[in-house]
């Protein structure tokens, strides 16, 4: 996803309280697929290819168990058709809401400055989003250090599984509190510590077509709400 | 620009820190702090940025006056504004996922307007060189791109002064070779620079002076020319790096009559569509110890840990001893010693960590307390291994792979922040080890290391383009 092809911040939150909105009023289970579709095209507006084109297929998928269940009984063991309705029904939601949290941090930084939030709010939510891949990397190397001295034998987690999990854990808190510690001296050299409004390399004011998109939610969702009551 | 004067500093519950340092770096010069590891390099440092004592807590005495204004007097936001600071591991310490966001952060944090900012940032992406990459996410960058990520961070604020705390730990020789033209350029530019620094050879032609501390004092102070005319046993009784650039390395061997341990037959790695090595035949002999080097990003750690059996190749055979040898079976064969220490240490002491899955017998016992001894760390036994200091943690990783028993060792950049005394006693190791018949590789860009202990280098290839 292109950072100039996002819609602004304001956007997503109205989209994802669009089709949160839509889901959770509208009774029609089966008819969540216009919400599902205008949430795909709202990715490929974004030039979000990728991901509308695996959930789409995915999505497919989800329509052919459907139609098995409905028309043929088909039952599965492990993916219940309680799993293939819920994925069914909450797909929009799944969408929107992943849109929203894989926009760059540096977008909603600027969002919630322009909101006056607090620094340190802020500033809390960057580490956040650093935080997950870089804990994926430090327990990957964990897990690879242990296998390089023999502590992920099946024999050793066997007999001894308490000194295993220790083994993961207390290099993992360690690493938190020392990556705690360099982001800290970090942030402090770089000024983050200065009190007043923090600037925005990303700030970005809702435009036309953001305007145009904010009311394409509104008009899908009201459809779908419309539709599926004439239908009841 | 720069101006200590009596200044010490001792950290709380700590027995380190500098004493009576008396310094002035005037504007536009650049000063590089070096000596043994612990001598109070980075401490300085941490005085002339204002992070000790705001940020480490401890004892300060004396004056550090930055362009004419007593830094005590300012808060840690305003020294920032004077003094920019580059830290030793920038993957570490970015805040932003990407590049453009990292950069101006500084800028952000400072409350610039977006228009500024936007200057700001794209004038020091282009200034670093680092346009091409400009819409790309930090995590990917290779180490040289990050550290200058950093340096533009800094850069886009125009600080007075530039204060770099082992800026070259995680650079090859290409990247070592950026670095410093970006120092010089910055230096042109009028910038101050004051660099902690164990590698000196790439700074001749860059700094004006060099200061050698020991127990947090400055013992000496040399030009350039100075230190390069300094006879080779004094520049090893101060357990510095040499000065001199290395200019060559060994010759890689063509017909070693060592047999070969250790093979690959077309091996090959891909990462998703990218490729990182292709179709390699390699050769490691018995009782040797082989340097791999190539740049960064060239799939060496990715090959060592083929190798070890910590990583899947894509394609292609490993044989020890003339046999195909799976993945298990080179765990048990082969010992990898990462760079990255922070995730190799399991246990609460530094004798533990020695004895990890050992069987525990007098005779162990006694080669733990002899291997300690030699690497200075035997006074540590009973300190819990986060505690120690970068180079002690590296080398507690040395010793373990040591201690393992494996007969093949791999090294991924052992000397990374080692001094020049550090360095020697773990190539002089490598060298007994390898005489007693194990296989040694070590992945390097340590040329003087090279030069001191291998007997082959393997060059990695540049890394390959994407398959199309």
């Amino acid at each position: 996803m292109r950072a100039d092809a996002s819609f602004a911040v304001p956007v997503k939150l109205w989209a994802l309280l669009c089709v949160f909105a839509g889901v959770t009023i509208g009774g029609n289970v089966l008819l969540t697929c216009i919400l599902t579709g205008g949430a795909l095209l709202y990715l490929v507006l974004q030039r979000n290819f990728r991901l509308a084109a695996s959930y789409g297929c995915f999505y497919l998928l989800l329509a052919l168990l459907l139609y098995g269940i409905r028309f043929h009984g088909l039952h599965m063991p492990v993916f219940s058709e309680f799993y293939v309705l819920m994925f069914w029904n909450l797909s929009p939601i799944f969408l929107v809401s992943w849109d929203l949290i894989t926009t760059p941090p540096g977008m909603l930084s600027a969002f919630l400055s322009r909101l006056r939030m607090p620094t340190p709010f802020i500033l809390g939510l960057l580490v956040v989003f650093r935080f997950f891949p870089t804990m994926r990397t430090e327990l990957k190397g964990i897990g690879r250090s242990m296998k390089n001295r023999g502590l992920t034998a099946a024999g050793q987690l066997l007999a001894h599984p308490v000194q295993s999990m220790e083994y993961v854990l207390v290099p993992f808190l360690l690493r938190v509190l020392q990556l705690a510690d360099q982001l800290s001296v970090s942030a402090v050299a770089r000024g983050a510590e200065r009190p007043g409004v923090r600037g925005s390399y990303y700030e970005k004011r809702a435009g036309a077509r953001d305007h145009i998109a904010a009311a394409a939610c509104a008009i899908v969702t009201a459809s779908y709400l419309v539709l599926e009551r004439s239908m009841a | 620009m720069i101006e200590l004067t009596h200044a010490s500093f001792q950290y709380e519950n700590s027995d380190r820190g500098v004493r009576d340092i008396s310094l002035s770096v005037k504007s536009g010069e650049c000063v590089v702090l070096t000596g043994l590891s612990g001598c109070g390099k980075t401490t300085v440092t941490r005085l002339v940025n204002g992070l000790a004592p705001s940020y480490y807590p401890g004892a300060f005495s004396g004056s550090v006056r930055i362009d004419g204004k007593d830094i005590s007097r300012l808060s840690t936001w305003e020294i920032g504004r004077l003094v920019g600071s580059v830290f030793q591991d920038p993957k570490s310490q970015f805040f932003s996922s990407e590049l453009a966001g990292e950069v101006a952060f500084p800028c952000e944090n400072y409350g610039l307007s977006t228009q500024e900012i936007r200057e700001r940032t794209d004038a020091a992406i282009e200034a670093l060189k680092l346009s091409h990459l400009k819409d790309r996410a930090v995590d990917i960058l290779s180490s040289g791109e990050k550290q200058r990520a950093a340096i533009a961070s800094v850069y886009a604020m125009k600080p007075k002064v530039f204060v770099c705390d082992e800026p070259t730990s995680n650079l090859d020789t290409a990247g070592t070779r950026q670095l410093a033209q970006t120092l010089r350029q910055l230096k042109e530019q009028g910038f101050t620079l004051l660099l902690a620094e164990h590698r000196i050879d790439w700074l001749m032609g860059i700094a004006d002076r060099f200061l050698y501390l020991r127990d947090g004092r400055i013992a000496a102070e040399y030009a350039p020319e100075d230190l390069l005319l300094l006879p080779e046993a004094d520049i090893l009784g101060m357990g510095l790096r040499s000065p001199h650039e290395g200019k060559s390395l060994p010759a890689p061997s063509v017909s070693d009559e060592s047999p070969a341990v250790l093979r690959t037959a077309g091996l090959s790695k891909r990462i998703r569509r990218e490729v990182i090595f292709d179709d390699i035949f390699l050769s490691f002999p018995k009782g040797k110890v082989t340097a791999i080097t190539g740049q960064n990003g060239a799939g060496k750690t990715t090959l060592a840990q083929i190798l070890c059996g910590l990583a899947r190749q894509t394609r292609g055979h490993i044989l020890i001893d003339g046999k195909k040898a799976r993945a298990a079976v080179r765990r048990r064969e082969i010992y990898y010693c990462g760079n990255d220490t922070s995730t190799q240490f399991f246990t609460a002491s530094v004798a533990e960590e020695l004895l990890l899955n050992t069987e525990l017998t007098e005779e162990s016992k006694d080669r733990a307390r002899h291997l300690l001894k030699e690497f200075g760390l035997y006074e540590y036994r009973d300190t819990h291994p986060s505690t120690l200091s970068g180079g002690q943690k590296q080398r507690l990783a040395i010793a373990c792979a040591i201690f393992s028993g494996r007969g093949i060792l791999i090294l991924d950049e052992p000397t990374s922040g080692l001094d020049g005394q550090n360095m020697r006693l773990v190539a002089e190791r490598l060298r007994s080890e390898a005489r007693n018949g194990r296989t040694i590789l070590v992945i390097t860009h340590d040329r003087e290391l090279i030069k001191s202990c291998c007997d082959n280098v393997v060059e990695v290839g540049t890394k390959p383009s994407e398959v199309q």
